[in-house]
């Protein structure tokens, strides 16, 4: 009551003055207040930015060139990283008669002498058919691929209807090489028939695709094998053949060929026919290549333990069915005399010993019964005799005739049989040291280490002496198997094997060469038989990859065969 | 308003404009080599696809069914057979010959065998200061072990393509 007593005392100026002052307080404070609240708004506005920035917004377009370096479609690799397929950046010819966008006709010049033009640039084009198609005045592709300096030319011609599109080619430098191991790619953008197909999927993952895909085969090897395979089918008249080089230790393929091949390139309709795989797909009887196999059942079931040990040879009837051999070998055979000379007469009295349950289960274990073991999509099923064998059907078995698989099988029970007992899987990816499958034991050791001992005989005194190759330790057995045909074995068609592995002192490579149907001509002294064509091969091919494997030619080193050699005497063999 | 204060309010606008001045020259300066880089990356980007191109050109020029067909008609070389190795010492001796009667006596080099009294191998010295140089500098493990890996590694197109694939997408 006081003050407002007191204030009603003092002058209404003074009063105003008090007046003005507060309101410039509020007008500062308010002022104050927009300040504050502008700045509030900005800070929200710089943080909500942030976060959009942080969540919403894409990544930055700074990874521009990581994208348009990533391939479309990775590259495959061989084992050194050369490339066997890559995806590059190429152009296309395509037609559109609607680039002018007139209604008038689609090109400045005539159709016929655009094509003419056309010619000029790629002198393999067909000038009629192309005046044609231009004339038709309907979208499509002239031409699929296209060098880019080609490019420049065609748009240097100056017809907007004649456009140069990106696209990706899928190409194959090495061109028919190992076309069977790769495959190709489709035009809907998927692998077929090889690798393409199983790594399809990594292939064409972003993630993956930056980094290629490295195959365990070596492409000095395959070009190796593909050529000598190739010369050996043109100079016997063969209609196919089949190679394939297997790291004993790993399983890993280094070279594999089915004869004749096809251009992933591209594809045709012969190229089509020519897709099968005979080493993965076709099954077939390998013949005496088997007989090895058999005897080093025996060794390791104990029913045989004297090599020295004498078998009757002559003519063997069983069941209204004669087992014989193709000449007469005399009166018996030892053990390394068998595979020397390659008798079926005695392999079957060994079989006869061992039974058929045993063999039955030692080829089971060596992986005869079921699909190869390999990531190609195209693996072909033995014919495999299911249930219990009759003695007939393991003696014929014994010598590789009644029992019908791929020659990747016969490798990889080569591979088991040579390499101290133990089959392993075959793969075509490359293997990190340390890193091959476990596999599971079929021989002891003490059975391979025998198994190497006669191997190498047969090379060096029997049917394989001409796979000999001088300083390579080769050993190995060759078989020649009739064809079945209409109405039993057909006597004019073989397949002519020749089974491998080197250097036999510390074996690291099997090597299987087969031809399909192979004639007597002048290269091979007028035989058919493996000992002249397919065993022949295996000599010049071992020379020429050994160095690239690491296996050098060495006279001053060979397997022991001391103990063996006074058992086959001095007779030349013969198949 | 004062004159002092008017002054001062001129100068916060002169300031405010200078920094909104610097700040568009930046903001173009960071345009530009902004867009100077997506240029660059694009010559990359270009180079690497002609390059990509001509080692494949090259690839399958000299592919293994070319240069097999070369060597059958022009060259003609064989696999190297084993008189070509030299497997042990034994086998290098064996190209010596024992000296002839009369032949000059053989130069004699001086050396030291190795023992007890040896003294250590002298230390790299560095020709501008005269003192041992570390040993490190003198391995060079870094370069080295570079120089394997990129030998190791054996792909033909390593350097761009790769260093960019680890940056993910």
């Amino acid at each position: 009551m006081n003050a407002l007593t007191f204030d009603a005392g003092f002058a209404p100026s003074r009063i105003r003055l008090v007046d003005i002052r507060h309101r410039q307080l509020l007008v500062a404070q308010l002022r104050m207040l927009l300040l504050g609240g502008g700045f509030a708004l900005v800070a929200f506005a710089a943080i909500l930015r942030i976060a959009w920035l942080g969540v919403v917004q894409p990544a930055p377009t700074e990874h521009s060139m990581a994208q348009a370096l990533l391939p479309t479609r990775g590259e495959i690799t061989d084992r050194n990283g050369v490339p066997l397929a890559r995806a590059f950046p190429a152009y296309a010819l395509w037609y559109n008669p609607q680039a002018l966008g007139d209604g008038g006709p689609p090109l400045v010049k005539p159709a016929a002498e655009v094509a003419a033009r056309l010619k000029e640039i790629f002198p393999d084009l067909d000038l009629a058919e192309t005046t044609r198609l231009l004339a038709a005045g309907k979208p499509g592709y002239l031409r699929r691929r296209v060098l880019p300096e080609e490019v420049n030319r065609v748009n240097a011609l100056g017809e907007l209807a004649l456009e140069t599109p990106h696209e990706t080619d899928r190409h194959y430098p090495q061109g028919k090489l190992g076309a069977h191991v790769l495959g190709y790619v489709a035009a809907d953008g998927h692998g077929r028939v090889g690798m393409e197909a199983y790594l399809d999927q990594r292939l064409l993952d972003p993630a993956e695709r930056g980094r290629p895909a490295m195959l365990s085969v070596d492409l000095r090897v395959q070009g190796a094998l593909e050529d000598e395979l190739a010369s050996e089918m043109r100079a016997v008249n063969a209609v196919g053949a089949a190679g394939i080089v297997l790291d004993v230790d790993t399983g890993e393929v280094l070279a594999l060929a089915s004869l004749p091949a096809f251009d992933p390139n591209k594809i045709d309709a012969e190229g089509q026919k020519n897709m099968f795989n005979r080493v993965t797909n076709q099954v077939y009887e390998l013949g005496s290549t088997f007989k090895p196999l058999t005897v080093a059942a025996a060794i390791d079931a104990g029913t045989v333990t004297d090599l020295s040990r004498r078998y009757p040879a002559t003519p063997f009837p069983i069941g209204g069915f004669t087992i014989s051999d193709l000449h007469s070998l005399g009166s018996t055979l030892n053990v390394p005399e068998t595979l020397i000379h390659s008798s079926n007469v005695v392999t079957a009295h060994i079989v006869d010993e061992l039974g058929a349950a045993r063999l039955k289960r030692t080829m089971a274990d060596l992986g005869l019964n079921e699909r190869p073991y390999i990531e190609l999509p195209a693996r072909g099923f033995p014919i495999w005799a299911s249930g219990d064998w009759p003695r007939l059907r393991a003696m014929t078995v014994g010598y590789g005739h009644g029992i019908a698989v791929t020659p990747l099988h016969l490798a990889s029970a080569y591979a088991a049989m040579v390499n101290g007992g133990t089959w392993r899987p075959a793969t075509l990816l490359k293997v990190q040291p340390g890193h091959e499958a476990r596999g599971r034991r079929v021989f002891k050791s003490s059975t391979s280490a025998r198994m190497n001992q006669l191997l190498r005989m047969i090379a060096l005194y029997g049917t394989g002496r001409n796979a000999n190759a001088p300083g390579f330790r080769v050993g190995g057995k060759t078989g020649s198997a009739e064809k079945p045909g209409a109405g039993g074995y057909r006597k004019s068609s073989l397949v002519s094997t020749f089974a491998a592995a080197f250097p036999m002192d510390r074996p690291r490579y099997v090597v299987i060469a087969m031809l399909d149907e192979p004639q007597g001509t002048i290269a091979s002294s007028f035989q058919r038989t493996a000992a002249w064509n397919a065993a022949p091969l295996v000599g010049r091919l071992v020379p020429r990859i050994g160095p690239m494997l690491g296996v050098m030619p060495d006279d001053t080193r060979d397997i022991d065969l001391t103990d063996l050699r006074p058992l086959v005497g001095d007779k030349e063999g013969s198949e | 308003m004062t004159q002092h204060s008017r002054l001062r309010r001129m100068g916060w606008f002169a300031a405010l404009a200078l920094c909104t001045l610097c700040y568009v020259a930046l903001h173009i300066k960071v345009h530009a080599v902004q867009s100077e880089v997506v240029r660059v990356e694009r010559r990359i980007v270009q180079l690497e696809d002609e390059k990509l191109l001509l080692e494949t050109e090259f690839e399958t020029r000299a592919s293994q069914e070319q240069l097999a067909s070369w060597n059958r008609v022009e060259f003609g070389y064989a696999a190297p057979g084993a008189g070509q190795f030299v497997e042990n010492e034994r086998q290098l001796a064996r190209f010596g010959a024992p000296r002839a009667p009369g032949a000059p006596a053989p130069i004699r080099v001086a050396s030291l065998a190795g023992g007890e009294e040896a003294p250590p191998f002298p230390k790299f010295v560095s020709p501008l200061t005269g003192k041992p140089v570390d040993e490190r500098l003198i391995d060079g493990d870094g370069g080295r072990e570079e120089l394997a890996a990129r030998e190791a590694g054996g792909t033909m197109r390593i350097p761009l393509a790769a260093a960019v694939g680890t940056l993910g997408e």
